[in-house]
């Protein structure tokens, strides 16, 4: 009885399965064939083998397959051997000390990388330590055939990882319709003049859709200032010579008012240049000079957010140049949104119009899809500008700009800075000329020289 | 032809010479094919180093690699079983080849009872398996030749009543005679009946060499090449290799002079007459052993008792059912 019961469902449940099995296959054997089919399909198909050690596969350019080191760009600052999980860098310096830059100021130190090594046996290719340096010193090379015999040998010396480098692709090129870190409306030389006015309006209509803009200004906002590797596709190379940067920058700053006299028909770009101007003017409070802002240690060299502000018509905001390269204060923030200063505490009526505009026009709960038509029809900046006739800014240079550049350039290469940051300020000093606009006393004026 | 006279002894060794260059040529070529077909199914390359180009002598290199290697006879094996097995599971395959008709006069011996005689000679190598999982002391040697010989036993049987239709549609066991009256292979005509014993055939075959998805005794994922496991060296390549290899060659010739015709033209047009037999027998063991390769990397391993329920539940009855069919067939029509 026992089994009879036990065999009743059991045989009804196979009798399931089997209706089941049979409401899926269309004929007996039909599977069969059709697996046939598959592998004869194979046999006829292109093969695609790579036979390795005599042909090479092409990897992609975002390949892991060992970290590089460029030598000259370590600071032997530890961030990566600190990062790194694995704790698989050994890093080795002495500090130097090098000679006061300027009389009577203090001896400078400088970290002299004796050793750096990477244990590849440990490293687990996550890629921080890349991620993570400051100063552009690690890569990551495509380089894959380092196996050695002895797990001990695989701890490679920066001898080998330097060598490493020299299989290190340049950075890929930025992607159609990629903003330009740093500014979105104006590319400087290095990109294609043409290609980046038009393709950041698409960038940001996109950029909308996925995000509020804010963040997308608080992250090109660094990048514009040369200190900080690059998100995606900054020209990263460029970058570790971190001398040219600024001067290429602060360069690009003037050469829209060369064209002021024509402002009448200049476009958009170059007005909110203009309207920036006065506001800069008006703004109450100590003028910022470079003097001041020089910053601390090493950094004078790579652009402040100062040089980057006073081309973008703006007033810095905070004093230390790494604070705010980490957190873009919303000066640089409102340059990116609109164009005009935003407001810092002292600023004027003036400056404090333009982040609102921004605001109301990047609506936190996401893009208006009108919007993004009409910002797609119409390339230009991003935030509309309101169409004013231009007002005259250069109401009566005081000083001559020609005059007032080479005295600076030359007080501040007397000062021990070094050519770029001269050039640069000197140049801000010109443009300041140029327009009228009062100099800090601080700086070295003509009537001072 | 030939104005020589040989006396009969000389005709024999020749006869012998010739089968034994002919045996482990198609073995090697056999087992080429098989890296080289496979490969290319599942879209690899397959070897292409050895011998430069595309790896032709890998299946010669294997067996010299093999011939290098230490010949182990497990302490507890039964010494003289152990070595003799290799023989008796080679010995008959070899044998199967003696009656297979290469072109009409390229046969070594024109039996009466062709059929007969290669289906006796085939079930012979079950007695080699079982040698060779018995004496070699071992677990899964022994479940390995367990499941071959059951496996041969229930997979037998298709092949002889598939060879009981063909033998039925010419009305004679002589080989020679069988191909002579295929005007249309016996695959294509009579209309289904041949083609049904065809498929019969090949399944059987295919479970007869014991190769995917009939793999089961050699199962080298769970009991390691079944009955071969204590096998080493050249023993290991004459019980598995060769066999495996020399099996397939076989039936592949049988599987082409039972249904595609042999030496005849594929169909019956007089201008094909002048391509040699011995090409169009060479072609069609060809597309055998490339329905046994296909067949290979396409389908998965059937599990033990599937394996017999197809062959007792299925394809016996199908076949005694056909063989109802044929005698019908032959009777009125
Ligand atoms: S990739 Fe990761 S594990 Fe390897 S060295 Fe860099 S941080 Fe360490
Ligand atoms: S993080 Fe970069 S700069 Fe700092 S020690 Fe490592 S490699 Fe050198």
């Amino acid at each position: 009885m026992a089994v009879d019961e036990h065999r009743a469902p059991r045989t009804t449940e196979s009798d399931d399965a089997r209706r089941l099995v049979k409401a899926r296959r269309p004929g007996f054997g039909i599977g069969l064939l059709k697996g046939m089919a598959v592998t004869l399909k194979h046999l006829f198909k292109h093969n695609t083998v790579i036979q390795y050690p005599d042909e090479k596969q092409d990897l992609s350019s975002r390949t892991r397959g060992v970290i590089a080191l460029k030598e000259e760009n370590c600071t032997v600052c530890m961030l990566c051997a600190r990062e790194c999980p694995d704790w698989c860098i050994y890093i080795d310096s002495h500090k130097e000390t090098l000679a006061p830059k300027r009389e009577g100021g203090r001896p400078r130190k400088r970290n002299i990388l004796d050793r750096f090594a990477i244990d590849y046996a440990l490293c687990m290719y996550c890629g921080i330590c890349v991620e993570v340096c400051p100063y552009d010193a690690l890569f990551w090379s495509r380089e894959f055939e380092y196996a050695e015999y002895d797990i001990r040998e695989l701890t490679h010396e920066k001898e080998k990882l330097s060598d490493w480098m020299a299989s290190v692709l340049p950075p890929p090129a930025l992607e159609e319709g990629a903003e330009y870190p740093g500014s979105p409306t104006r590319a400087p030389e290095v990109a294609d003049g043409a290609a980046a006015p038009v393709k950041p309006v698409q960038a940001e209509a996109s950029d909308a859709a996925a995000g509020t803009p804010e963040r997308r200004g608080a992250q090109a906002a660094p990048l514009g200032t040369g200190g900080r590797p690059a998100d995606a596709g900054a020209p990263k190379e460029a970058k570790p010579d971190v001398g040219p940067v600024p001067g290429r920058q602060a360069e690009a700053a003037p050469a829209p008012e060369g064209a002021e006299p024509a402002a009448a028909e200049a476009p958009p770009v170059q007005e909110e240049e203009q309207q920036a101007a006065p506001s800069q003017e008006q703004a109450p409070g100590p003028e910022p000079t470079a003097e001041d802002h020089a910053g601390p240690g090493g950094r004078t060299e790579t652009a402040s957010p100062e040089v980057l502000g006073i081309q973008m018509g703006a007033e810095p905001a905070s004093p230390s140049p790494r604070e705010s390269t980490e957190t873009p204060s919303p000066e640089v923030l409102g340059i990116q949104m609109g164009g005009g200063p935003a407001p810092s505490p002292g600023a004027g009526e003036d400056a404090v119009g333009a982040p609102e505009e921004a605001e109301t026009r990047t609506p936190q709960e996401g893009p208006d899809p009108e919007e993004v038509a009409r910002l797609q029809e119409t390339p230009g900046p991003n935030v509309e500008v309101p169409n004013e006739e231009p007002k005259p800014t250069a109401l009566d240079p005081t000083e001559d700009p020609k005059e007032v550049y080479e005295a600076v350039l030359s007080d501040q290469l007397a000062k021990g800075s070094s050519p770029e940051v001269a050039e640069a300020r000197a140049k801000v000093a010109r443009v300041k000329a140029e327009r009228g606009i009062a100099r800090n006393p601080g700086v070295a004026t003509k009537e001072d020289s | 032809m030939f104005d020589i006279t040989l006396a009969t002894w000389q005709i024999l060794v020749i006869k012998i010479i010739v089968i034994l260059t002919v045996v482990p040529v198609g073995a090697l070529v056999g087992g080429y094919a098989e890296h080289k077909v496979m490969a290319h199914l599942q879209h690899r390359l397959g070897p292409m180093y050895p011998g430069g180009f595309h790896g032709w002598a890998t299946t010669l290199a294997d067996g010299i690699k093999f011939l290098y290697k230490e010949d182990i006879i497990p302490a507890a094996a039964d010494r003289k079983v152990f070595s003799l097995a290799p023989a008796a599971i080679m010995v008959p395959i070899i044998m199967t080849y003696l009656v297979i008709p290469i072109d009409r006069a390229l046969i070594v011996e024109d039996l009466d009872v062709g059929i007969f005689y290669l289906l006796a000679v085939g079930s012979l190598s079950t007695i080699g398996l079982l040698m060779a999982g018995w004496s070699s002391a071992n677990k899964y040697a022994l479940i390995g030749a367990l499941r071959s010989a059951a496996q041969l036993i229930a997979y037998e049987l298709p092949i002889v009543l598939a060879a009981v239709v063909v033998a039925m549609l010419a009305g004679s066991l002589s080989l020679i005679d069988i191909v002579e009256t295929q005007n249309w292979p016996f695959a294509i005509w009579p209309p289904g009946i041949g083609f049904i014993a065809f498929l019969l055939f090949t399944v059987g075959a295919v479970a007869e060499m014991t190769r995917v998805p009939f793999d089961m005794p050699v199962a080298e994922s769970e009991i390691i090449t079944g009955p071969f496991t204590e096998y080493s060296g050249m023993r290991y390549i004459f019980a598995h290799m060769f066999a495996e290899m020399g099996h397939m060659v076989a039936f592949g010739g049988i599987g082409a002079t039972l249904f595609l015709g042999g030496y005849q033209p594929i169909v019956p047009i007089p201008f094909l007459d002048f391509i040699p037999g011995v090409i169009w027998f060479s072609a069609k063991t060809m597309f055998m052993i490339f329905l046994f390769l296909w067949i290979r990397p396409t389908f998965p391993r059937v599990r033990e008792d599937q394996l017999q329920k197809f062959a007792w539940k299925f394809l016996i009855p199908v076949g005694l059912a056909l063989v109802l069919v044929t005698g019908a067939w032959v009777l009125y029509v």
